[in-house]
């Protein structure tokens, strides 16, 4: 099935109006949804024969953070879900797509994002022990606060 | 039997970049492992939201030592798509000459790496010679060997005249009997069979469930190439195959990637005989106006992507790269699931990690 039948089918199913539906450059269909549809959407688009998810992106506007799902099969499909920033919670999808359990776990060190059922949840490019918040938020300074001990050697010691 | 757990990196002969690898032992046979990264990770998404879109062509390029070209075409294609620039033919067919240069470079590269791990030094040595070669053209038409800074937005810097034709040309029949031969010799070679044979299988379910690209999936007979299934640049005017295999193993990898070679070869032949004539750039303008795109490029490892928030400034809003081992890595663990230890270094260079990509 091809990008733009899903994405009509999706619409379908989340009832959702037109208006949602946006083309961004490079061949890319881009919908907007609510955060509690995401099982339902991904479901859907997995049951249509897209199964490969490119990538979660996640940035920081104004007063919300928005996640991207990028899924790509011979042209691109990108699910849109803001988020408010007083209620950074959103369900997993790794128990659909396993492959996103290292994209959930960057957006949740660098950005803050819980995701709710995530197999593991530890930090994934930021040291064991990093106190510095979470560095790829808007006006977040680097940390000054060097780590104390190597986390390998640490991990080693304990095994 | 005692468990015994050893760790493999951050710093370890078998591993060319830091990446930490926990190795679970009963006997000898290993039966858990877990994996940590990081250690390269320098905060590329965050910097270059400080820098001008010109300044990050440059900073994007050191993402990775050894697929620096395909970073910074995909980086530029997405923000010709914002500034809405049509590159000319000439400078289109110079970046993928580049792009596929890269691939032969970087297919070497890795072959080196993986007869070093399992004690072929034979094999090691004539790969890494034949590399040579690619990384002389690279160098006589950019100046640099790995890192180019051949792209700017816009276009290509620098243009091909007659020398390097002739060069390429020469260069290029070279490497294809030199490519053929390795590929003979480790069809038949009893020794490679044996240490790369049914070792680190993937099932073709298991790509597809972890999202696996490049080389790795196609080895294990998922059809996916960037190149042909969306073409960039000016991929839709050239003719080539896309290797396919189904066993999915070592073994199916290094042939793959051999033969992707060799139709890496047949395409900058292709590119150098159909190089159309006229500018290699155009000047694009440095505010970009807002907007968003998504942008996919088949790099040496597979898919590689890039996001792009524009906001009309002179700097990008938001930036995300991600690539093609970071849906290697998370296999790992599985892959190396009742191996035995012997076979760890074959599994680990047979997915052809680049720890500086994955880490950014």
């Amino acid at each position: 099935m091809t990008i733009e039948k899903t994405a009509i089918k999706l619409q379908e199913i989340l009832n959702l109006d037109r208006s949602t539906k946006k083309l961004i450059p490079l061949n890319e269909v881009k919908i907007t949804i609510s955060k509690q549809q995401i099982l339902l959407a991904v479901q859907t688009i997995l049951k249509s024969g897209i199964w490969h998810l490119s990538a979660i992106t996640c940035q920081q506007l104004e007063n919300e953070f928005n996640l991207l799902y990028h899924f790509w099969k011979s042209g691109g499909l990108t699910l849109l879900i803001s988020l408010d920033e007083k209620n950074l919670r959103i369900d997993s999808i790794c128990s659909l797509i396993p492959g996103a359990e290292y994209y959930e776990r960057e957006a949740r060190e660098m950005f803050g994002i819980e995701f709710l059922g995530m197999p593991n949840p530890l930090p994934l490019l930021l040291p064991d022990n990093w106190q510095g918040g979470y560095p790829m938020r808007k006006k977040e300074q680097p940390s000054q606060e060097k780590s104390k001990e190597n986390p390998a050697q640490e991990k080693g010691k304990s095994a | 039997m005692n468990n015994i757990t050893v760790p493999i990196g951050p710093q370890h002969p078998l591993l060319k970049e830091p990446l930490s690898f926990l190795v679970s032992l009963e006997g000898e046979k290993v039966t858990d492992s877990t994996l940590r990264l990081g250690y390269v990770h320098r905060g590329i998404e965050k910097l270059a939201e400080r820098r001008t879109y010109i300044q990050n062509v440059y900073l994007i390029e050191r993402i990775c030592g050894i697929c620096s070209h395909i970073h910074s075409t995909t980086y530029c294609q997405s923000v010709e798509a914002l500034l809405k620039l049509k590159v000319p033919k000439r400078g289109l067919y110079i970046r993928m000459l580049l792009c596929e240069l890269e691939r032969i470079h970087s297919h070497l590269l890795w072959l080196g790496v993986l007869s070093k791990n399992i004690g072929f030094n034979t094999l090691f040595m004539y790969a890494w010679r034949d590399r040579e070669i690619v990384l002389n053209i690279m160098e006589e038409i950019s100046g640099g060997r790995v890192s180019h800074s051949v792209n700017i937005i816009g276009g290509v810097r620098v243009d091909i005249n007659e020398k390097h034709l002739s060069l390429l040309q020469k260069s290029l029949q070279e490497l294809t009997i030199r490519v053929e031969e390795i590929l003979r010799s480790i069809e038949n070679d009893r020794s490679f069979r044996a240490r790369t044979r049914n070792i680190g299988n993937l099932s073709l379910e298991d790509i597809k469930r972890f999202c696996v690209v490049g080389p790795v999936a196609r080895a294990s007979g998922l059809d996916i190439d960037i190149r042909r299934d969306a073409p960039y640049a000016a991929y839709d005017e050239l003719d080539f195959e896309v290797p396919l295999m189904t066993e999915g193993d070592v073994w199916a990898r290094s042939i793959l990637r051999i033969l992707e070679t060799i139709q890496a070869i047949r395409l900058c032949t292709q590119i150098i005989h159909n190089l159309p004539d006229g500018p290699v750039s155009v000047t694009a303008p440095r505010r970009v106006p807002a907007g968003e795109v998504v942008s996919r490029a088949e790099a040496p490892r597979g898919e590689v992507f890039y996001y792009i928030r524009s906001d009309d400034s002179q700097k990008p809003a938001r930036l995300k790269i991600r690539t093609p081992t970071l849906t290697t890595l998370i296999t790992l663990p599985g892959q190396l699931k009742n191996m035995q230890l012997a076979d760890v270094s074959a599994v680990i260079a047979g997915v052809d990690l680049c720890i500086a990509c994955g880490d950014r």
